[in-house]
């Protein structure tokens, strides 16, 4: 068992007191994914040789011919298999593994400053697969996925729900592994409630489930779940993560944006289970269809949400060229799973991405008529949502600001008039503090809210009637401001009648334009339409097979052709780039681990053939999915109340839903997620799944499901961002006190997290390890640090929560201590606690109890934390002990976890 | 295995072995009762366990950023040829066509503007300072003058994030990031990397402080800088809600970890452990925190040292002496930025103002370190993201409003303690300060060296992301050997 054994302790790493022999992490990858042993000692190209020459050798002998040195190509067969360089059969007489070991020391490859270094097993391996006759092959994820034949498996000891289950039974057996029983019923409703939602169930759910014995009753509620309007706004965050999705611009001012409508637009798209072909066409190139639909315009907004730079001093085409930069490389990791970004400057070192092919990408961005100029959160092309109230609430705030800045630009130009003296040299300068003049030479609309404060202050005693005014022109402007960014305007895409020149940059800097190129899609080596021979990467065969769409139906190429490329049945990606995602949606980790990348320095796939598997069920379902057998269940076709397609009848090509269902009703999804020492130091990261996943939710979750629980949260989907509590100052110290954070009252403090405002220089502070939707982001990181432990026992939402989770416990959950407890843990765990829980919490609220009657002026401060109204009937020394323990409640490992 | 995971796993370890199921809230306040500074030995928190590659002469970072960038041809590189030649284009075989901010980019007249106050040579060294810095220039014996920086960025935000993540675009890690990724930390109470900014009495400049500058990038969130805030409770969400008192919150965590207990048991995922043991520390921080900022028992003459600001919570001198107090309680990394330096119209009125603020807190610091015996072994690094042009940015007649545009062909920092040659000056800039003579520091050279004299190459600090390995300095860099001890 060696190989498992160095399988999960990384290099010269040390566990206890056990010091690990010194193996490369690639070894680690080959062996967890597919075991080299003697038993099996054919040598794959592309799943053990490749990685080791594009992870030791691509950076001077790779696609990249800047950097190539001795004008030796590894990356291409041609190259590599001439001799001496590799000959086949025969290691020994191959120049490349004399020079892994070589007599002089100076003739060592990889050369000792690279700090690359090849371990014997990787020479060994190098070696055997010459010695095999040194076949070559391409890099998996670039070779369209064929559907892979569904093991059979004959285990009793497995439980086979649908095929994902058969995969993932094959590799446990190879393994000697087996599945972890079901969960209890409470947890698995809990944990796809969540997974599906982003909320915990209620007590009425679990109760029917409970009650349910039917062999369906699980997939009952898989069901009610797809079809919650609950399951777009939970599907929405993690796309808006990868959209880098955000109320404001970022960069200096920082100014508003209201590009909601289009939030709203991925959550109604989810909802009704928009297939993810259209899904994609429509964000990319809605605008380019026939005849677009509104919809189909505003959900091109996906591409203008950018960061802004509004920076004084910038140059308007730096910027413009930013934001296609990020345009292109945000299509590129989305769908793609490609890196573009090293591109911009010069060929990719590991994948077949010229900076041709990165500049093909750019020039389908590069037709917008953004300019780049101004820092406006609502720059054209938009289109308007205003109501015929909001605009005309529009016009009368501007009207009543532009009455009183009539008033007093005199009286301003007065004062600073009056500030002025001659010097000696003649000339005038201001008497006035450098603040004051500076507020005043602002003028009224420039000025931020604290010069507002500076001028009252200063002038309060010596200009009376002016600084009466200050107030209300603050004012009026607020609610100028206010009513014009209220009007939403979401920022879309649109071409320029005639196309914009696209060229390469050096080193990515937009004014050294190198060659001239036009749009196309990356070709991954294989030389076709806009690519030019003697490109870098030309020739080379790691790329995937270059497929070209039908002629485009425009004069010239543009972002629909792209689209239609990026969904074509015979890309090799985003099928499986996407179903990839899902699966680390719902089992925390994606079976290929890099989400972000599935490059040649990707991490192979826990399980290649499932993954294929997958993403061809994904673009062509099968009308039944599930296999037949005696142990097989064979549930009912998949009928999704949800409207659009996947409805009743068999699911659709690309069909969301379709795959969530599959996934989160396998076997594997459904296990129990205790685990043993045993195996937890066997697979520590659960990649081959014999237990169920456990995993901290995301913050945003965390607080949903606190708002949910304790009765508070609001159902309102989508609309205008709400600003929830947040500790004072966080903006104003951020931004030098020119953005204010005004928090909202009522039922805007209980909206889900989906709909905060996101401040972009600094982000909600209540999602403490969330993305910062700055630049796209489709791996989420969750953290385990004392600052999390801070904000989820002092927050005030969810001091609140507990407040109020304990004032339903006290009226509906029982009389006795006990019987209460028990209510708030089940209404959020979804579970009975046990014996010994409950006796722990009702100690807790006895010793709670103590310490309130001591200082009954603390408990009646505790019970004033936040905003919603408390039942002042409830004793208060019970109600804030109670909330103490409520707090507990919502902080246990078991209620952060799923 | 992921180091992170690893750490997570050790750490569930050394709870298992280490204390029993209850005690651990009793053995918490043991600890902290019994706490003492001085006599604990250093314990290392987290960290690769490859590092550091060589001896580290230095084990901690403050980094005092002065954000907007200082004028070097005023405080630091004293340049007679600009008096010289005041009111004369600058000429163009010194500037070479090079590119300047919007600004002053479409400016045909570049008149030499001389420094507009006194130099002086300081210390046994002779350190050329600008006497706006008499404080600064008491310490000159400590430290090395770099007059030969350079940076390739123009504008504010590109060249800060490239002086403090080694990208000019915002996402990569931090040097704080990359320092407590690889070190650790050495205090379980107090974050490892901490960031505190002020800014100017005047409020001159609008410079944002982006969260990025202290940013992770693609290193776990755990390794971001934490910021102190400069109003209220200094880390967020520190206090308790009001009505709940320390024993109230001390029984309830009791209880939590008494359940939490038993889902480990049950679970036996060691996540749970570390949450565990991240509760007691948040616990703990509730303490630690506000013993931090409590500056009572400090001595008077120390404070006096720092200046009146030194009570204000987020003024730069506050913000100096609780770096100092960090670092003494096990900090790896504080990074300090102070805005106000931008002065495109105002270098008459300002710059003397904005010295004033910065130049006795900033000494004192170094003062303090080295009366503390902290020194030796603390690097401290004073300096901007770039410079400011040796001409004029303005009208030349109008002295109330004369200033200086972004310069990033050349400018100074300074840097004292931990393996850097004191009472030295390393590299020349040209006769109109305008690019460097001699020994040109780019700044992955900067961040290369800053690593080295922690104890690490900076070629073998790296992350995989996205399929290639990160490294601070990207793919350039080398360790200016001249500035070392």
């Amino acid at each position: 068992m060696v190989i498992a054994y160095t399988l999960f302790n990384p290099p010269g790493h040390r566990i206890g007191t056990l010091s690990m022999p010194r193996l490369l992490p690639i070894l680690c990858i080959v062996a967890l994914t597919s075991p080299v042993t003697a038993a099996d000692p054919k040598v794959d190209f592309a799943r053990d040789v490749l990685p080791i020459l594009s992870d030791k050798c691509f950076q001077c002998h790779g696609p990249d011919e800047k950097a190539r040195k001795a004008d030796l190509r590894l990356d291409l067969k041609e190259e590599a298999l001439k001799a001496p360089v590799i000959v086949a059969g025969k290691a020994d007489a191959s120049e490349l593994v004399e020079r892994l070991a070589p007599a002089d020391p100076a003739e060592l490859m990889p050369p000792v400053k690279s700090n690359k270094k090849l371990s014997a097993a990787e020479i060994a391996t190098l070696k055997a697969w010459i010695n095999q006759g040194a076949a070559w092959g391409q890099h998996w994820a670039f070779v369209k996925p064929e559907r892979p034949k569904v093991p059979t498996i004959n285990n009793p000891q497995f439980t086979i729900n649908n095929p994902i289950d058969a995969f993932i039974a094959q590799r446990l057996i190879r393994e000697k592994l087996s599945q972890s029983p079901p969960a209890e019923k409470e947890r698995l409703i809990r944990r796809v409630t969540l997974d599906l939602t982003g909320l915990p169930p209620t007590l009425e759910e679990v109760d029917a489930f409970l009650k349910d014995d039917s062999p369906q009753a699980y997939e009952k509620v898989v069901d009610r779940l797809l079809g919650s309007p609950r399951y777009g706004e939970r599907m929405a965050w993690d796309w808006l993560d990868a959209a880098r999705y955000a109320d404001s611009n970022g960069y200096q001012g920082d100014g508003e944006r209201t590009m909601w409508p289009w939030r709203d637009w991925v959550i109604r798209a989810f909802n009704d289970n928009m297939p993810y072909d259209r899904f994609t066409v429509e964000q990319l190139a809605g605008d380019l269809l026939p005849n677009p639909t509104k919809e189909q315009i505003l959900a091109t907004g996906f591409n203008r949400n950018h960061m802004i730079n509004g920076e004084g001093g910038r140059i308007a085409e730096e910027n413009r060229v930013e934001y296609v930069f990020d345009q292109a490389e945000t299509t590129g990791t989305i769908w793609l799973g490609l890196t573009f970004t090293c591109s911009r400057c010069h060929d990719h070192k590991f994948d077949p991405i010229s900076k041709r092919d990165y500049y093909s990408l750019f020039a389908y961005f590069n037709q917008s008529p953004v300019n780049g100029g101004g820092g406006n959160g609502q720059t054209p092309p938009v289109i308007d949502f205003a109501s015929p109230e909001q605009e005309k609430k529009r016009k009368e705030a501007q009207a009543a600001y532009d009455t009183l800045v009539i008033r007093i630009v005199p009286i301003e130009r007065k004062l600073r008039e009056a500030g002025m003296v001659k010097n000696k040299e003649g000339k005038y300068e201001t008497t006035l503090p450098q603040l004051i003049e500076s507020a005043l030479r602002k003028g009224p609309n420039d000025r931020a809210d604290q010069n507002y404060d500076e001028l009252i202050k200063h002038f309060k005693d010596k200009e009376p009637e002016y600084v009466a005014l200050l107030p209300n022109l603050r004012k009026a402007k607020q609610a100028r401001d206010a009513a014009a960014q209220g009007v939403p305007k979401v920022m879309v895409m649109a071409e320029l009648p005639a196309p914009r020149e696209t060229f390469m940059f050096t080193r990515g800097d937009y004014q050294k334009k190198e060659g001239k190129v036009v749009p196309g899609t990356p070709t991954f080596g294989k030389a076709e339409g806009g690519r030019q021979k003697g490109d870098a990467a030309f020739g080379s065969v790691l790329g995937f097979s270059a497929f070209r769409l039908p002629p485009s139906a425009f004069p010239r190429e543009n972002r629909l052709d792209l689209a239609r490329w990026i969904v074509s049945p015979e890309n090799p990606l985003t099928a499986r780039v996407t179903v990839n995602r899902l699966w680390q949606t719902f089992f925390g980790i994606g079976l290929v681990k890099t989400t972000e990348d599935f490059g040649v320095q990707s991490e192979r796939p826990s399980h290649p053939e499932l993954l294929d598997w997958l993403a061809v069920e994904f673009q062509n379902p099968t009308p039944n999915p599930l296999p037949q057998g005696e142990r097989g269940l064979n549930p009912a076709p998949p009928s999704f109340p949800g409207k659009g397609v996947g409805g009743v009848g068999s699911p659709q090509p690309w069909d969301v839903k379709h795959m969530v269902r599959l996934m989160v009703t396998s076997a594997a999804y459904r296990q129990s997620s205790v685990v043993t020492p045993e195996l937890r130091e066997r697979d520590p990261d659960n990649r081959l799944l014999a237990r169920g996943a456990r995993h901290r939710l995301p913050a945003w979750m965390i607080r949903d499901q606190a708002l949910a629980a304790s009765g508070l949260l609001t159902s309102t989907i989508g609309g205008p961002a709400v600003k929830p509590y947040q500790p004072a100052g966080i903006w104003e110290e951020a931004t030098f006190g020119n953005k204010r954070y005004q928090q909202d009252k009522g039922d805007a403090l209980y909206r889900r997290s989906l709909y905060v405002f996101w401040r972009r220089i600094v982000g909600p502070t209540m999602f403490f390890d969330a993305a910062s939707r700055q630049t796209c982001s489709v791996k989420g990181t969750t953290t385990n640090t004392p600052l999390h432990a801070l904000a989820t026992l002092n927050d005030i939402t969810y001091v609140e929560a507990a407040r109020a989770l304990a004032q339903l416990a006290m009226e509906k959950g029982g009389a006795t201590d006990a019987e209460r407890v028990a209510f708030a843990f089940r209404r959020v765990t979804a579970r009975k606690p046990t014996d010994t829980q409950v006796k722990i919490l009702v100690a807790g609220v006895e010793k709670q109890r103590v310490l309130f009657a001591e200082d009954k002026a603390a408990a009646a401060t505790l019970l004033k934390t936040g905003d919603s109204p408390r039942n002042e009937k409830l004793d208060a020394t019970d109600h804030a002990a109670l909330t103490v323990v409520c707090s507990l409640i919502l902080n246990l490992d078991e209620v952060l976890n799923k | 295995m992921h180091p992170v995971h690893e750490h997570a796993l050790l750490q569930s370890r050394r709870h298992f072995f280490g204390r029993t199921a209850t005690g651990i809230g009793t053995a918490a306040l043991a600890t902290l009762l019994n706490r003492d500074i001085s006599a604990a030995a250093p314990k290392v928190i987290g960290g690769l366990p490859s590092l550091p590659h060589h001896p580290a002469k230095a084990k901690r970072v403050i980094y005092l950023f002065q954000n907007g960038a200082p004028t070097h041809v005023d405080l630091f590189d004293y340049k007679p040829e600009l008096t010289k030649r005041k009111g004369e284009q600058i000429p163009d075989s010194v500037v070479k066509g090079a590119r300047f901010s919007t600004m002053t980019g479409g400016q045909t007249v570049r008149p030499c503007l001389p420094n507009i106050t006194n130099f002086a040579q300081h210390g046994k060294g002779g350190a050329w300072v600008s006497d706006f810095l008499p404080h600064t220039a008491s310490i000159a014996d400590d430290c090395c003058f770099v007059k030969s920086m350079f940076t390739t960025q123009v504008n504010h935000a590109p060249a800060i994030c490239f002086m403090l993540t080694g990208s000019e675009m915002p996402g990569r890690p931090s040097m704080g990031a990359w320092l407590t990724y690889g070190l650790g930390t050495e205090t379980e109470e107090l974050p490892g990397f901490v960031a505190m900014t002020s800014r100017d009495k005047e409020a001159s400049c609008g410079q944002i402080f982006y969260d990025s500058y202290w940013g992770s990038g693609f290193l776990p969130t755990k390794f971001q800088g934490v910021k102190f805030r400069g109003s209220g409770d200094p880390v967020l969400y520190l206090s308790n809600p009001d009505g709940q008192s320390r024993a109230s919150r001390r029984t309830a965590l009791d209880d939590l970890n008494k359940l939490n207990e038993l889902t480990l048991k049950e679970f036996g995922d060691p996540e749970t452990a570390t949450r565990m043991s991240q509760y007691e520390m948040a616990y703990r921080m509730q303490m630690s925190v506000p013993e931090l900022t409590d500056f009572s028992k400090e001595p008077q003459k120390v404070l006096d040292m720092y200046g009146p600001d030194v009570k204000k919570q987020g003024s730069f001198a506050f913000n100096c002496l609780m770096a100092r107090r960090l670092v003494e309680r096990g900090s790896r990394y504080v990074q300090l930025l102070h805005a106000g330096w931008d002065q495109h119209r105002n270098l008459n009125t300002q710059l003397k103002v904005q010295c004033q603020d910065t130049d006795g807190p900033s000494a004192a610091l170094v003062k303090d370190l080295k009366r503390l015996g902290l020194l030796e072994d603390t690097l401290v690094i004073w300096g901007g993201e770039f410079g400011r042009t040796p001409f004029l940015q303005g009208d030349i007649k109008d002295v109330k409003s004369w200033g200086r545009d972004h310069h990033p062909y050349v400018f100074t920092v300074w840097m004292a303690g931990g393996g850097v040659k004191a009472g030295t000056s390393y590299g020349e800039s040209d006769d109109f300060g305008f690019a460097p003579a001699k020994d040109a520091v780019h700044i992955h050279d900067f961040q290369a060296t800053i690593l080295h004299l922690l104890g690490i190459d900076h070629t073998k600090l790296t992350f995989r992301f996205q399929g290639r390995d990160y490294r601070l300095t990207d793919v350039h860099g080398h360790v200016v050997k001249g500035l070392l001890a």
